[in-house]
């Protein structure tokens, strides 16, 4: 079969930019979770997929609690900002009980330790929600968000997908606020050059260590409502893919680098939706769609093998 | 800095030889996979058990102690995913065999979890035959049964599947012919692809489709079908047809494509977890707010209108079968063996298919089971030839079969949702 040519539309493009944008969002999001962890304590959160669904489920819980599809007016947005919120507290929540279970006894064991134990808790949440509470089924969120956007030639955007964009933007402004300006970011900043040296400093360790997973999982619960309210569909299992691709994501920026993460994030997002079709328009190919994954992540391996370091290349830490 | 251009070029040009290569590879696959199909359907009518397939099968003698049950496996999806078509599958085969006894001896049915995967299906095959079942009522996905045919064929289990509706199950690109220890109640894919097609060009008007499909056996065969019957009645598909695979849930990169290639119809062959996100999308994008939507019998389920809501307003579903003299009977079993804790008889998708194969092997089991002082002793190839030569006025009408197992003469019909419910079309009507 030849490549569809007339696929080649200016509309097109542009509504798989967005597409690629709204996933990279996510993904970005999530992203900071991952990385942040690694910037303080070397260590891959595997977890973190887990805590990205809890928010989605949290978000749910309120949205139906509220009136569900019946919602309207002003209180749709009351519902999502609450939505919102929930899942912020209960995201955090999760990270810290995981951090201070599964984690923080395997500190100062060896590294691979508290890897397994990462995954442990990640397969361990994923089955309790999807086997344990609903069966295997998913859950759907309502359909609240008011339809309709708004159009610029070949350009539409949906509010939906402004709303996801402008407002995973803001939250991760707020982030590198928080990481750069405050004390406590200080302290995440001074424990991830070195932990031994920031508690000669009389930085609290545990503490900075805690607030860094509670920022992430906050981005995380965060991004769990959006997708909620973007894809509708969510299960127990919903948090290992975008896990994986937001792992993805923090590696391909950087891993340990907040810009590094939201770019990883948004690379990743568009390579996913973009690659496909790029190629697909190179006359005689035509990767069916299953392709797409193999095209994303051969970019990733193309850009890891000239920068291993990622995107945003860490300096060399001193610590031994 | 020469050198490091060349140092990079030459496993940069290795990569890019080896993509391509890759890349053409997976066409041939696809094209392979479509002829293949397409084939495999022309043959169905012709072929037939053959004397090698009675060769292959080690039936055997069962005996059932004085006393004991008649085991009947049943190897179906009973959590997961495909739980809410599984699980009414099973208990409408149990439904069929409540309080029956057999010549003095209690029908007694044994659930496995076959998952609809093609891992589950030989694994509950296994258990089943472990168990010592005289027959089985199962598997209920294509994938599942195609990796068990086997595995049944071997132990001489007669098995017939409620709902494996792929093509080549029943004729398989063998020397020995199709395995004669297995039947199916359902009307196949492509019967059912046929009538879809015919309703898309005819009824909706529709010239251009485009497909999008479960990349499993059952997403890929339903939607192959579609495409050989859409093209024979003079429609075209447009754009590419599109796989996704199972708990996916973004499918806006593919909406995106369907919006470019401007479609008359959508064509979904797939499971309703999938397709309810898919309509929820698809919905909420203006363009294809109302551009009609057919989906295949997997999607017609009670989930998808409680999860796609509106979404699901206006989407035609066909469901193959039809409803048949002993219906009403049916109802009333799986209502008072169900309590009424699961769907109703009227939406258990399949239900009428299993009641039917567990009936059919029942009254088999009869007809060729030896009462000796108690004893009973069932000869495994009477019982096949019992199953073969059955006429049953079934939930879903007579149920007769084709000299290869498959269902002769089948009806599909077609529902479209209206007011959050399935409302069943009359010919000509949209």
């Amino acid at each position: 079969m030849i490549a569809p040519l007339f696929l080649t539309g200016a509309e097109f493009w542009a509504d798989q930019t967005v597409n690629g944008l709204t996933t990279g969002s996510i993904y970005a999001l999530i992203a900071l979770g991952y990385t942040m962890v690694y910037g303080v304590l070397q260590l891959i959160n595997f977890a973190h997929g887990e805590v990205f669904m809890i928010g989605a489920f949290a978000g749910y819980g309120v949205l139906v609690g509220m009136g569900g599809d019946d919602l309207t007016g002003v209180m749709v947005a009351l519902a999502i900002v609450l939505a919102l919120l929930a899942a912020a507290v209960a995201s955090a929540a999760t990270s810290v009980t995981i951090e201070r279970i599964a984690y923080r006894p395997l500190r100062n064991a060896p590294r691979l330790a508290p890897l397994i134990s990462a995954i442990g808790v990640s397969v361990f949440l994923s089955h309790l929600v999807d086997d344990g509470f609903l069966g295997g089924q998913s859950k759907f969120y309502p359909l609240i968000f008011p339809n309709g956007g708004i159009s610029l030639g070949p350009l539409s955007v949906s509010y939906l997908q402004m709303f996801l964009m402008g407002s995973s933007l803001l939250m991760m402004a707020a982030l590198y606020w928080v990481v750069q300006r405050t004390g406590a970011g200080r302290a995440i900043r001074a424990v991830a050059e070195s932990r031994t040296n920031a508690s000669l400093m009389g930085i609290d360790v545990n503490r900075a260590i805690v607030i860094t997973f509670v920022l992430g999982a906050i981005m995380a619960g965060f991004a769990g409502v959006l997708y909620g309210l973007f894809l509708s569909s969510i299960r127990g299992s919903m948090g290992f893919i975008p896990g994986v691709k937001a792992f993805t994501a923090a590696v391909l920026g950087g891993i340990g680098s907040i810009p590094g993460a939201v770019v990883g994030g948004y690379g990743l997002g568009l390579a996913e939706t973009l690659g496909r079709e790029v190629l697909n328009e190179i006359p005689g190919v035509n990767l069916p769609n299953e392709w797409k994954d193999v095209v994303a992540f051969s970019v990733l391996v193309l850009i890891l093998i000239f920068r291993p370091t990622g995107i945003f290349k860490q300096k060399e830490t001193k610590r031994a | 800095m020469r050198k490091t251009w060349l140092k990079w070029f030459v496993p940069l040009a290795g990569l890019t030889v080896l993509s391509l290569g890759v890349a053409s590879c997976g066409d041939d696959d696809s094209t392979a996979t479509k002829t293949a199909t397409g084939t495999a359907t022309t043959a169905a009518a012709t072929a037939g058990f053959t004397d090698a397939g009675y060769k292959t099968a080690k039936f055997q003698t069962v005996t059932v102690d004085s006393g004991a049950t008649i085991k009947i496996g049943i190897s179906s999806g009973i959590s997961g995913d495909v739980k809410g078509l599984g699980v009414p599958i099973a208990d409408s085969a149990k439904a069929a065999g409540e309080g029956v006894t057999v010549k003095g001896h209690k029908i007694e049915f044994v659930t496995e979890d076959d998952l609809c995967t093609p891992e589950g299906g030989p694994a509950a095959a296994d258990r089943l035959i472990k168990a010592k079942v005289v027959a089985v009522v199962g598997p209920i996905c294509s994938g599942g049964t195609r990796a068990s045919l086997k595995a049944y064929d071997d132990a001489g289990i007669v098995h017939i599947s409620p709902s494996a509706t792929a093509g080549d199950l029943t004729t398989p690109v063998r020397a020995e012919g199709p395995y004669v220890t297995f039947f199916r109640v359902p009307v196949l894919n492509a019967d059912e692809a046929r009538e879809q097609a015919n309703f898309a060009y005819d009824t909706l008007k529709a010239k251009k489709a485009f497909v999008v499909f479960d990349t499993d056996d059952y997403g890929k065969d339903l939607s192959a079908q579609f495409q050989v019957s859409f093209k024979a009645k003079g429609g075209a598909i447009v754009g590419s047809p599109t796989g996704y695979e199972k708990k996916q849930t973004d499918f806006k990169s593919i909406i995106a494509n369907i919006k470019a290639a401007k479609p008359d119809v959508i064509y979904q062959a797939g499971f309703y977890a999938e397709a309810t996100p898919f309509l929820q999308q698809l919905r909420a994008e203006g363009d294809l707010k109302s551009i009609p939507y057919i989906g295949g019998d997997g999607i017609k389920n009670d989930e998808l209108i409680s999860g796609a809501k509106d979404a699901a307003e206006g989407a035609y579903l066909a469901l193959p079968g039809a409803t048949g003299s002993e219906f009403a009977n049916y109802a009333k079993k799986y209502a008072a063996f169900t309590k009424g804790k699961e769907s109703d008889a009227e939406t258990a998708t399949f239900g009428p298919e299993a009641y039917d194969a567990a009936t059919i092997l029942i009254k088999a089991i009869e007809s060729v089971g030896v009462d000796a002082g108690g004893k009973l002793t069932i000869d495994q190839k009477a019982l096949q030839q019992a199953v073969l030569k059955s006429t049953t006025a079934g939930a879903t009408g007579e149920v007769k079969f084709g000299p290869n197992g498959n269902r002769a003469g089948a009806v599909v019909r077609l529902f479209k949702i209206v007011s959050g419910k399935y409302v069943q079309l009359k010919a000509g009507e949209k």
